[in-house]
């Protein structure tokens, strides 16, 4: 048996410096800290920008700001039907009203894309503000979740549907719509701290460039003024000594400008950038 | 590959780059083995210095003779359909779902139109909430990391 191979093999390996293909450690220093999580029913996530407005509780209950009798009623008896002295729901109901008749598309519509997603902002906020008040509501914490997500998904149609009405929605309602991403994925250290190392290896790459860049264009100027320089002493040998001339005054004044145009242009930068400075 | 004029027809999606459109072409491939059609996508980068294409947008694109940088090989030809504002092909009138919107608008104006509700006429072009409310011009993605900087598109 030939054990040669064997041999050198081990050889290398003996030599060869250490470089550990697992468990690698990066010796740059970048700092990361994972995200904080934001539960999915806070109006952050769930894009809501305003809250409820709070209500004069002298309003009287939905039904009854017309009534005749209520005008010249007793005070006493007026204010069983204030929504402060009556169960908060009506409060509710007033605000969905409030909100639906700002985006009604006449006065019957309940049923259109906007007068919906009106009724479930009020009912989001709503909710949002009791999840406030007992955080361990875990029954009405699932519905408010499953109303965000719902409102979502009806946010996402219309904008399929008909995108300059969405925007004027988004407006109304004082929405931020933001896209899913395109797949789900734990946040890990280890994927995050890859990605900040891309980010900070393209930019040491960018900032290489940038400066090569500036180096070149520092020359650009004497360049062309010594190619001037040169053209005219080369044309002038040419027409003392008789021979062919091939530098015309063409070129020069190609050259010239050429250098001009660039004088002109630094010129331009520098103002600019002295002004956003 | 080049100079076959070859026209394409897809969707815009959100891309970063400058001066061009990720237009995503969507055709059905054969499964031998399931005798089953399913979707295949195909990526391809428009040159598109005017950004006429927006997110969502169907749009025809063509080959260009050679290509113009590592990516782009086509450019915008047309946009077809712009996203949420439909043209039924065979009558031209403007469509929602189901509905013309000429439609709509009468059934608004025989029940009495609110002043307050969205009018199309009064109503500007698309685009004027990118980057404020609205932010599906660009991709979102799950937030890794948390510099105290502003990241709008992290979800």
């Amino acid at each position: 048996m030939n054990i040669t191979p064997i041999l050198r093999t081990g050889l290398y390996l003996a030599n060869r410096p250490v470089v550990r293909q697992y468990a690698f450690k990066s010796d740059l220093k970048i700092k990361w800290v994972r995200p904080e999580k934001i539960p999915s029913i806070h109006p952050e996530k769930s894009g809501d920008c305003s809250k409820l407005s709070a209500v004069n509780p002298k309003e009287l209950m939905l039904g009854f700001e017309k009534s005749k009798e209520l005008e010249t009623a007793d005070a006493a008896v007026k204010s069983l039907f204030e929504l402060g002295n009556n169960p908060y729901v009506n409060t509710t109901r007033y605000h969905s009203e409030q909100l639906i008749k700002e985006v009604q598309r006449h006065p019957l519509d309940y049923g259109s894309m906007e007068a919906k997603l009106a009724r479930m902002t009020v009912f989001i906020r709503r909710y949002q503000q009791h999840m406030e008040e007992h955080p361990r509501d875990k029954k009405r914490k699932v519905i408010l979740k499953e109303m965000i997500e719902k409102r979502k998904k009806f946010l996402k149609y219309l904008r399929r549907w008909d995108y300059r009405r969405f925007e004027w929605i988004l407006e109304k309602l004082d929405l931020v719509y933001k896209p899913p991403p395109a797949e789900f994925h734990w946040i890990t250290r280890k994927e995050s701290l890859q990605k900040l190392t891309d980010i900070h290896c393209e930019k040491l790459r960018q900032e290489k460039l940038d400066e090569y860049r500036k180096t070149l264009e520092e020359q650009q100027i004497p360049f062309l003024e010594d190619a001037i320089k040169k053209m005219q002493f080369i044309r002038q040998e040419q027409i003392d000594l008789g021979i062919p001339v091939t530098v015309t005054e063409e070129d020069i004044e190609q050259n010239k400008k050429k250098l001009a145009e660039l004088k002109a242009f630094r010129e331009e930068t520098k103002a600019a950038a002295r002004k956003s400075n | 590959m080049s100079a076959r004029n070859l026209l394409l027809m897809g969707q815009c999606m959100p891309c970063v780059k400058a001066n061009a459109s990720k237009i995503r072409i969507r055709r059905m491939e054969l499964d031998k083995n399931l005798n089953m059609y399913f979707k295949k996508d195909e990526f391809l980068f428009a040159h598109d210095p005017q950004k006429v294409c927006k997110t969502g947008d169907v749009v025809l694109i063509r080959e260009l003779p050679e290509r113009l940088t590592r990516l782009i090989t086509h450019k915008v030809e047309k946009v077809v359909y712009p996203l949420g504002d439909i043209t039924d092909p065979i009558t031209g009138k403007s469509v929602v779902v189901g509905k013309y919107r000429d439609q709509i608008e009468e059934a608004n104006r025989m029940f009495g139109k609110s002043e307050k509700a969205f009018d199309y006429s009064k109503a500007p072009p698309r685009g004027r909430l990118e980057g404020t409310k609205d932010f599906t011009h660009g991709e979102t993605y799950i937030k890794y990391h948390d510099d105290g900087k502003d990241q709008p598109f992290a979800v």
